[in-house]
């Protein structure tokens, strides 16, 4: 495909937003002088948080925002070929041979490659375990990071709890998350539209002439395209509800348009008229859903909305307005193509001054996993972990998603520092970090290889000297690696990307 | 009501005390307060195994905050069975009349009033009713139109609907500028979730705490004081709002493995249901009979959307609404009944349309249910500001959906203003709403 490189049309960041921006954010809106001298002085929650200092390499700020976690594999990479090789080889996922991590997959998790008549009839439980597991897995492990984080992305836009629907998340998560999140926007859309899992989620499934259900309609455009103030109204909601009813599946999870269910009377949703029809036009009155949703795809709100989201995800919580339009004309420009709308976002200047994120609990498993390379024969335990930290995968009920703000997750921390020592502390069992490799010498020499390991030799000296100080204050054994290992997971530093 | 606000000017920064009580010497303090063995000899099991200030005596309520994610269907959680529009909107989904002899009397609403009644899913909060420490608010909910869940829930813990510019949620507010019950409090705020609900984000001392009675950092017990010293000394100079938690967190450690909740007792034989909101309440039970100084809670319970098959009488509804009623009927059973200083107020964000879909469920509405309790709650009646809107086509709002009469916040700012004693700072709990008190409180 041809490339999008960063360039003279892409506008430059504004200085990033730091506390004092955000604390005059807090403000606005609250009007007496004297409150506000009080709120002043009130601890507040940012949403912002400068980058760090000592973060100094943008590189490794791309391989931050772009993994989930430093990897040596990636450090070296981007060390040997820079930023924009190695921005391109991710961006270009399909090109990246991954076929370790596929044949692992598919001996470790052989259900999630079975059709979906086979993957709809196979025990709850073991789909469930085996998708969780997978994602863990090729969060951690798969040469493919960025096409993870946008796999994880756009399994929170497009939310589906798997206690509503069951087997059919897993379906939904092959076929339409991982087959299209680095395709088009439209295509994603589309393919989440036809999906029996939504279907079921949204209660779609269940709508019908005369009484139709308004739960996809409406999440449709506030949460897949339009966005909550991008322009539609209740009536539209309710209009698009008519338009959409017959759209149901089958029992062998597969898509159906059931035309007996459809409401053939006219209807104007978003300004766009769809005349009436006899119900002997038939199954050919699935076109009045598929044009809607090209009207949704092509839509501007759409495309502002989109364009934020993925700003906001990649980049920043709070892009600025010359970020969106950029975005937003890239989405316009290129047809909804994420490859390109990706890539656009992740140019150096705005990587270079985009403050630190707070990782998501499944951020930080993953992460850890990645910096420690233990041995793996399985991972139901690091699964059971992922849920005790807060973010039990395919488990949030609301469509929304889990939330991605730091005012959110970084109240919970003792869990996370639990986990560490779960990780690092196990001698036995799933997995095992090796400490052969952190005992080959000296202290400091340990101390050394989890500073360029965990944190790619980015570490304030105070941390260093904190960690090099525990393991001196004990007898240099296994165990007492263990924990400084643990201990530097559980750091303030490994917690932001 | 004491309103102890007038004697501090100032509001409580929550971010400097790290210093001047640090988690050792919390540990001190405590060691010197008697000790383990003092403790166990004179108090039951559950009580903390230290007292921070035994004389403590506190004259404002905690508030334990519940949300109902999802939007309920108030004209199933509170049914207005005398008027005879529900009936006719509702052919599936109904609750019969506390007199209509067609059905089993177990299938019944109970009458509250002459009007409204509780369906047999809310039969465990009856008794608090009865005892006149449970309200009912009825047409209630957002003035703002939105039907969308997040932006409904997001205004609503915001306290000012559709300002994007607020980060911090209501309660949050309602903590920071009001002094702490205790001076000495490690934790004023506490959210039973892995993640801090949008009410209580600004709260100083504020965490989510997912199992209160699993909160710790693992590992060897040997090397736990050391380990512990070099994560808070790392997080003390790393990014709010990051540094400010883990500081609080540490100390919270401390706190909370110093209270046995697995082996708390419930007073005069109430019983939690053994779910996620039982579970919940009963911890945050602990928490009040502890006196650690904890003054806000809380709570959400989800499954209240209810699209399809939503079956108030046996189905999904029915085992929300019973959950719901069982957990918050023991927390009135073993908290509210020996009179201590508790205001629990339950709200959602929005109600649902009046007629039922085709899916036997019903999509969003608008007007809806909260609930309130407590010994200082003017309980024992559904009060409806301004008289029952009607459910005739005409006095629907947009044709579809009960009216909200009341905005929910003129409820939670009486119950901050008389039960919090935070009456000089409603401008900051509720910026721009100036409330209406509608006699919620005694």
């Amino acid at each position: 495909m041809p490339q999008v490189q960063k360039g003279p049309t892409l506008p430059r960041p504004a200085s990033p937003a730091g506390g004092e921006q955000s604390r005059r954010d807090f403000l606005r809106g609250l009007v007496s002088t004297t409150e506000r001298a009080r709120l002043e002085r009130l601890q507040v929650a940012y949403a912002t948080v400068p980058p760090f200092g000592y973060w100094s390499d943008v590189k490794l700020r791309l391989v931050r925002r772009a993994t989930m976690g430093l990897a040596a594999v990636d450090v070296n990479e981007v060390r040997r070929i820079g930023y924009q090789s190695w921005l391109n080889e991710q961006v270009q996922y399909d090109e990246i041979d991954d076929s370790a991590t596929e044949a692992l997959i598919a001996s470790r998790y052989p259900l999630l490659l079975q059709s979906p008549a086979q993957i709809t009839a196979a025990n709850t439980g073991t789909v469930q375990s085996q998708l969780q597991e997978a994602w863990i897995y090729r969060a951690a492990f798969s040469k493919r990071q960025l096409y993870e984080r946008m796999v994880e992305f756009w399994s929170d836009h497009f939310n589906i709890a798997i206690s509503k629907v069951g087997n059919l998340k897993a379906i939904d998560d092959r076929d339409v998350i991982r087959k299209y999140a680095m395709g088009t926007f439209g295509d994603l859309l589309k393919a989440s539209a036809h999906s029996p899992a939504m279907l079921a989620y949204l209660d779609q499934n269940t709508s019908r002439a005369g009484a139709p259900n308004q739960n996809y309609a409406r999440e449709l455009m506030e949460l897949h395209t339009l966005g909550v103030n991008g322009g539609y109204t209740q009536d539209d909601v309710a209009e698009m509800s008519r338009v959409l009813t017959g759209w149901t599946y089958g029992s062998a999870g597969d898509f159906l348009f059931n035309s007996g269910r459809h409401d053939f009377g006219a209807k104007t949703v978003l300004g766009v008229t769809i005349p009436a029809s006899s119900s002997s036009a038939g199954a050919s009155a699935v076109q009045e859903g598929e044009k809607m949703l090209d009207v949704l795809i092509n839509h501007p709100s759409t495309a502002r909305f989109i364009a934020t989201k993925m700003l906001k995800w990649l980049l920043t919580p709070e892009p600025t307005a010359q970020q969106v339009s950029a975005i937003a004309s890239v989405y316009r420009v290129t047809k909804g193509d994420i490859k390109y709308m990706v890539r656009a976002i992740l140019n150096d200047a705005w990587v270079a001054a985009a403050p630190a994120k707070f990782k998501r609990p499944f951020h930080f498993v993953a992460s850890s996993l990645r910096a420690t390379n233990p041995n793996v024969t399985a991972l139901t335990t690091m699964n059971s972990q992922v849920r005790t930290l807060g973010q039990q995968l395919f488990f949030y009920e609301t469509p929304d998603g889990y939330p991605d703000s730091v005012e959110y997750w970084s109240g919970n921390m003792p869990p996370r520092w639990s986990f560490t020592n779960t990780l690092a502390g196990a001698t036995t069992g799933q997995t095992v970090v090796d400490t052969a490799p952190y005992m080959t010498g000296s202290t400091a020499a340990a101390v050394d290889k989890i500073q360029a390991d965990f944190f790619a030799d980015e570490l304030p000296a105070s941390t260093r000297t904190a960690l090099l100080n525990y393991l001196n204050g004990g007898t240099f054994t296994a165990t007492r690696v263990r924990e400084t290992i643990a201990l530097a997971l559980s750091s303030a530093e490994f917690q932001w990307y | 009501m004491t309103d102890h606000s007038s004697d501090h000017d100032e509001a409580d920064c929550g971010c400097s005390e790290y210093r001047s009580l640090s988690r050792r010497k919390f540990i001190q303090a405590s060691a010197g307060a008697g000790g383990a063995a003092f403790a166990a000899s004179m108090f039951p099991a559950w009580l903390p195994k230290v007292v921070l200030a035994p004389t403590y005596q506190s004259s404002r309520d905690v508030m334990v905050s519940i949300f109902q994610r999802g939007g309920v269907d108030g004209l199933t959680t509170c049914v207005p069975f005398a008027d005879n529009n529900y009936y006719t909107a509702r052919p599936t989904i109904r609750i019969p009349r506390p007199d209509d002899t067609s059905v089993p009397a177990a299938q019944r609403a109970t009458a509250l009033d002459n009007f409204f009644g509780f369906p047999p899913g809310m039969a465990g909060l009856v008794p608090a009713f009865a005892a006149t420490d449970l309200l009912v608010v009825h047409a209630t909910g957002l003035l703002d139109k939105s039907r969308s869940h997040f932006d409904a829930q997001r205004w609503m813990e915001v306290g000012k609907p559709v300002d994007a510019t607020i980060v911090t949620g209501w309660l949050g507010r309602h903590l920071a500028t009001v002094p702490p019950m205790r001076s000495d409090a490690l934790l004023r705020g506490i959210g039973i979730s892995s993640g801090l609900a949008k009410t209580l984000v600004g709260g100083p001392k504020t965490l989510p705490v997912a199992d209160p009675s699993n909160y710790n950092i693992g590992g060897a017990s040997a090397t736990r004081t050391a380990r512990l010293a070099v994560i808070e000394s790392d997080y003390g100079t790393t990014a709010d709002p990051l540094r400010t938690s883990a500081l609080d967190a540490v100390n919270t450690i401390e706190l909370l493995s110093a209270i046995n909740f697995t082996g708390y007792a419930p007073h005069n034989g109430a019983v939690y249901p053994n779910s996620g909101f039982g579970r919940a309440l009963k911890s945050v039970a602990a928490l009040i009979r502890a006196d650690v100084g904890v003054e806000a809670a809380q709570i959400d319970i989800g499954g209240w959307d209810t699209h399809s098959a939503q079956d108030p009488n046996a189905g999904s509804m029915f085992s929300t609404m019973n959950d719901f009623a069982n957990s918050l009927g023991a927390f009135w059973q073993d908290i509210v009944l020996d009179s201590l200083p508790v205001t629990a107020v339950s709200v959602s964000e929005f109600g649902r349309n009046l007629r039922e879909n085709g899916s036997n469920g019903t999509d969003h509405g608008r007007g809806t249910t909260m609930f309130a309790m407590g010994k200082g709650i003017a309980g024992g009646r559904v009060l409806v500001v301004g008289g029952w809107p009607g459910l005739d086509l005409n006095s629907l709002e947009d044709k579809q959906d009960l009216r909200v009469t009341v905005d929910y916040r003129d409820i939670l700012a009486e119950i901050v203003s008389r039960r919090l004693g935070n009456s000089a700072n409603l401008s900051a709990v509720f910026p721009g709403w100036t409330p209406t008190f509608r006699g919620v409180t005694r």
